[in-house]
Formats: structure tokens, C-alpha cells, sequence
């Protein structure tokens, strides 16, 4: 495995919850540096979360949505030129999920607001020259059981609107000559198994993402699933965690902080019990060639995860 | 019982958590202090401790705070326990210059006091429309426009036992030429005033002069310091100024900026203020230190002069 290839994500900065310091998360400034320490830890490729959140509320020094990239550089190719100098000399995909807007009972709300995001991010995706764009299918179960509690007799509509959606982003993205990818998160409407059938519903452009930790919440061998799907595979997330779902925590609205026992679900790579090395060795034998990306979120300290995660890919090469 | 209560300007960001029972073991995972700022019930806690009776929430927590609790009446439950009332809920009144905006504006606005009814609060500090940049400046029909929707969304909140109190930031299309027009084109039965004192004062008001000219419309206070008195047009109208490229702060706790905070309460002792003030720590690193500071310098410089 060329680790030198491999991208981290910039969901490594927790830019949601609070801690000490985290005002800095906001400014331009913050982020500059950011990328000099990303390249310093050996990495020169970065995955962005897109998030319309900082389009609202004038805090557009975190440049995750195209507003805030054109408000603080001007042009995507611009705001690439400052990544450059930074040392970062791609960007590897965009990340978006639709939990911001399940915030209500109004399904044409939820299915408009996500649509015309998640349009935009793909339209931001290709200016940013990424490869793939990797889009959460759904909200966090639990999020919209939440709002709408008689989901399981609204599962067929959801499903098939969400094809809806998923298909318009699928002709697009081949349009821009970007891979449409499948996240599939433990506490997805379609999580582990059950992106299978909505996969197949979708026309073949569109790949799989699998994330290591997801599965292994899931209770999921992850390089079975690995080797049984490595034909629909577009995007592989190297994610680490200590936790497996036994009480159906996938079902609650906050589920990446499990209310039966406060964790942190997603550790630093190569700190959990996913067996990364096994992974990596497995994609090695199947030829897989497509985007690698590791992801800290939910670290507690971004630039020790940095530095954990190049222990880690170190360790793989080993 | 003190004329002047405190209360918290919610500014921490998501919660994840109503209580931790592992707080030990969650400590242990990675040894950092993200434990102690992971749970509602410490948050209050720390408030509870310092002083701090009352909490005023903002919009964005709301999509937080349902789904961990359920509903506003158990946040608000689970808050008194821990000694913390919710006091009210700051609004944005989105677009209120805009004549054909005006059925939406005051539907948002009346649900927003449905909100915090059903919190139990009384407060609604409301800014009264978007950003300077990209609409300013207002005509003096569209700052009109803005006084017909505050009216109507008071009139509405006032019939409910909500305050609503006009907060201007120092970047918004209410601004310096238009500021005290738009306090007194509002019925002052319907509409109040929050001065936030670092806001007003960026924005070029005198915070005495205008306390003395407006203290009976003010009904609350965000109160917080600031270094950066009187900006000019080229910073407040520019594009999202709140948060600097460089990390530059506008906002300080009470008595870390050059606000005559000492001043202020000796008016407010001359007025004979009641009620809540709301102590805002936005832009601050530490927010349980800034917390901690504030109570010091209020209960050492500012409570002997006025309690």
C-alpha cells in the first residue's frame, strides 16, 4: 500500500461539539496552519466535509461549502492555490450528509433542502478537482424516526425518494466526472447489509463507500464485506472504534454518542480494535486502486490524531 | 432578592450528552478533558455553581437539545433541578425589512415564542434583520417595514408573557443611520430593548448615553466587553465580520475590553434596573473559565456598586 497516496479527512477537526479552544475552528486562520501540519504528518491529499451549516450566520471562515470558499478566496481554483501553498495538492472527495435537515415533520422539506445541497456540494466537489463525492444516503435513523414515528410504514416512500434523489446525483456527477459513492454508516436507514438493495436500485456509476469502524459497529466482518462487494467498492474509509452496538443504539437520535454508555465511537486510527492491518492487506490482494481515506472524527486532539494516523499507516507498511 | 439576576448567553456548542454515568470510565478512553464538557448536567452544574441562575438559549440548539430530551418542557425540568431557569431565546428576524416577507417573518417569529413558552421562558431577544452586507442600506420604508414586524411579533409575544427585546449586532442592515429610528418607530407596550454592550458600542453608540436615553425600553442585557468601540463603515458593512481571518476578538468578559462597566451600573443603580442580564462569552476559548472570571469582577467591582 502507497500510504503516501492515502488522504486524511478534515472531519478530523470537531468543529460541533464543545471543548476547549475550539473558537479557533472558526477562523481562517486556524485552517492555514491546518494544512501546513496536515502536510507536515506526510498527507497531501485531504478529504472535505461539505456543510451548509457555516453558509448561515456569517461564520464563513470554515471553508466547507462553496459560499465560504468563494467568500474568504474568491474561486474554488483560488482557494486550491492557498491549499497548495499549504502543502495539500489534492482533494480527494466531498463528504455530505443530510442530518441538518431532518429537523421536522415535513418530509418535501427534508428531501428539497438535501437535494439542493447535495447538488451543490457534487457542482463544489468538481471544482475542487475531487474524484469521488460520498453522500450519507439518510439522515441518523433515529433523527427521523424522531420526527416522523410511524417511519417503518413510511420506509417504501422514503426509499424511493431517496432513489429519486440518489439518481438525479448519480446523472449529474457523471456529467462533472465525479464518482457517486454510498456512505454506509452503522445508523443509516440503510446501514450494513441493508445498502445492498438501494445500491441495486441505482445505476452502476454508483459505488459503495465502505467505513471500517461503521461495520465494525455493526457487528460486520469488515473484510467479508470487504471481499463479498469489492466489485461495487468506490471509496474505503479506514475508520477505528472500540464500540459494537449490542442495544440498538444505531436507532436513537444522537447515535454517535451512545445514551446507554457515554463513548467515543470513532477512535483515532490505529488506537481501536478494527484490524486496519488485515483490511489494508486484503484490498492490496483484490487490486483495489480506488480513494483511501483516513478519518479521525470524533478525535480529541486533531493534531495527535494526525500523528497517531501516520503511526498507524507506518505500522502497515511494516 | 437582588434587582439584578445572571444568567448565561447560551454559547456552547452541541452537548451530546443529558448526564454521564461513566464519567470515570469516559475520562479513561483517552485521557482528555472532553468528559467534562460532553453532558447537560455538568454544563448546568458549572452555571448552577458560579451563579449563574439562567440560561438563554439560541435557535441552533434547539436541533440538540429535542432530540436529547424530547421536548422543551424536559430540558427545562432537568435544567431546574440542577438550580438553572430557561430564561428566553434569542430570534433572528430573518428578511423583516422585506415587505413581502413580512407573513413569514412574523409566522417564525410567533413560533419562536410558542418555543419559549413552552420553555418557560419570558425573554425574546430578537435581531432585527439580516447582515448589513448583500441588503443595506435599508430605505427608511424598508426600517419601517422592520418596526410593523417587530410590533406584530411583539403584540403576539407580549399576549403569551414574552419580552421581546431588539439586539443589534454592529454588522447588521440595522445599523448606525437607522439604530434609534427603529427603536421608536416600535410601540414601546409591544417592543423592548436588549442592549448587548459590546454590540452597540462596536456599533458607534455610546453605551451610557444610550442606556440614560432608552432604560425604560430596556427590558434585559447581554452584557460582555469589548476593545473595539466605534468601528467604521468599512468593517461593519463588510462581509461576515464576526468571526476574523486572524483570530482578532471582539468581544471580551466584562472588565477584559474598555467598557465602562462601573458607569453602566451606576446608572443602572440611578434607573433602578430589574431583571435578568444575560453574561455572553462568545468568542472565548474557555467558556467555563470565562464563566468563572466573570462571576470574580461581578461580584468584587461590579455588585457593590449596584445588586
Amino acid at each position: 500500500m502507497n500510504s503516501q497516496a492515502l488522504a486524511i479527512s478534515l472531519d478530523l477537526i470537531n468543529r460541533h461539539y464543545q471543548e476547549p479552544n475550539r473558537n479557533r475552528y472558526e477562523s481562517r486562520y486556524f485552517w492555514e496552519e491546518l494544512y501546513t501540519l496536515i502536510a507536515a504528518s506526510g498527507f497531501s491529499a485531504v478529504e472535505m466535509p461539505y456543510e451548509p451549516v457555516w453558509q448561515f450566520g456569517g461564520r464563513s471562515g470554515v471553508p466547507l461549502n462553496r459560499y465560504c470558499v468563494n467568500t474568504k478566496y474568491g474561486t474554488a481554483t483560488e482557494y486550491r492555490a492557498a491549499l497548495s501553498a499549504g502543502g495539500i495538492h489534492q482533494v480527494s472527495g466531498v463528504t455530505f450528509d443530510p442530518n441538518l435537515f431532518m429537523r421536522n415533520d415535513n418530509l418535501d422539506f427534508y428531501f428539497g433542502a438535501s437535494g439542493h445541497f447535495a447538488n451543490e456540494a457534487l457542482g463544489h466537489a468538481a471544482d475542487m478537482g475531487a474524484a469521488y463525492f460520498a453522500i450519507s444516503p439518510s439522515p441518523y435513523y433515529g433523527r427521523i424516526a424522531q420526527y416522523h414515528p410511524d417511519l417503518e410504514s413510511k420506509q417504501a416512500a422514503f426509499t424511493e425518494r431517496t432513489v429519486q434523489l440518489l439518481t438525479g446525483l448519480a446523472e449529474k456527477a457523471q456529467e462533472l466526472g465525479v464518482t457517486l459513492v454510498l456512505r454506509n454508516e452503522y445508523w443509516s436507514l440503510f446501514g450494513g447489509p441493508r445498502i445492498l438493495p438501494l445500491l441495486d436500485a441505482l445505476p452502476a456509476t454508483v459505488k459503495l463507500d465502505v467505513d471500517t469502524a461503521s461495520l465494525f459497529v455493526a457487528g460486520i466482518s469488515a473484510t467479508d464485506f470487504i471481499a463479498a462487494h469489492i466489485d461495487q467498492i468506490g471509496c474505503v474509509h479506514l475508520t477505528d472504534t472500540d464500540f459494537v452496538d449490542t442495544q440498538e443504539v444505531w436507532k436513537s437520535p444522537n447515535p454517535e454518542f451512545p445514551h446507554v454508555q457515554a463513548t467515543q465511537v470513532f477512535r483515532d486510527p490505529g488506537t481501536g480494535s478494527v484490524d486496519l492491518a488485515e483490511i489494508a492487506a486484503l484490498l492490496e490482494r483484490l487490486d483495489y486502486s480506488g480513494p483511501l481515506v483516513c478519518s479521525a472524527r470524533q478525535t480529541r486532539d486533531p493534531f495527535r490524531a494526525l500523528l497517531r494516523t501516520r503511526v498507524m499507516l507506518n505500522n502497515l507498511q511494516n | 432578592m437582588p434587582n439584578i439576576r445572571y444568567a448565561n448567553m447560551c454559547h456552547w456548542k452541541s452537548i451530546p450528552y443529558r448526564k454521564i454515568d461513566n464519567f470515570r470510565q469516559f475520562y479513561y478512553e483517552d485521557n482528555t478533558n472532553s468528559a467534562y464538557y460532553s453532558d447537560w448536567d455538568n454544563i448546568l452544574k458549572y452555571q448552577s455553581a458560579l451563579g449563574f441562575d439562567g440560561i438563554e438559549i439560541a435557535p441552533w440548539d434547539l436541533a440538540d437539545i429535542l432530540p436529547l430530551f424530547g421536548s422543551p418542557e424536559a430540558f427545562t425540568e432537568f435544567a431546574r433541578e440542577r438550580g438553572v431557569e430557561v430564561i428566553g431565546m434569542f430570534h433572528g428576524a430573518h428578511a423583516s425589512h422585506a415587505a413581502d416577507h413580512f407573513d413569514e417573518a412574523v409566522r417564525s417569529g410567533r413560533e419562536a415564542v410558542d418555543t419559549i413558552v413552552r420553555f418557560g421562558g419570558t425573554y425574546m431577544n430578537t435581531c432585527p434583520t439580516q447582515n448589513y452586507f448583500g441588503t443595506g442600506p435599508l430605505s427608511r420604508d424598508q426600517v419601517q417595514q422592520c418596526a410593523k414586524v417587530m410590533n406584530e411579533i411583539g403584540r403576539y409575544a407580549t399576549d403569551r408573557g414574552v419580552k421581546i427585546g431588539l439586539h443589534n449586532e454592529f454588522f447588521c442592515a440595522i445599523n448606525l443611520p437607522n439604530h434609534r429610528e427603529l427603536i421608536e418607530s416600535t410601540d414601546p407596550k409591544l417592543v423592548h430593548y436588549c442592549i448587548d454592550t459590546a454590540q452597540i458600542s462596536i456599533l458607534g453608540e455610546d453605551l451610557l448615553t444610550f442606556y440614560n436615553d432608552y432604560h425604560d425600553r430596556i427590558s434585559t442585557f447581554h452584557l460582555k466587553d469589548t476593545a473595539s468601540a466605534n468601528q467604521p463603515d468599512s468593517v461593519r458593512y463588510s462581509q461576515d465580520p464576526e468571526i476574523t481571518d486572524d483570530g482578532t476578538r471582539w468581544f471580551w468578559e466584562p472588565g477584559k475590553g474598555e467598557l465602562d462597566f462601573k458607569g453602566l451600573y451606576r446608572l443602572l443603580k440611578q434607573h433602578e434596573f430589574k431583571g435578568w442580564m444575560s453574561i455572553e462569552y462568545d468568542g472565548s476559548p474557555d467558556m467555563l473559565a470565562s464563566m468563572a472570571m466573570t462571576r470574580y469582577y461581578l461580584d468584587n467591582e461590579l455588585r457593590p456598586i449596584y445588586d
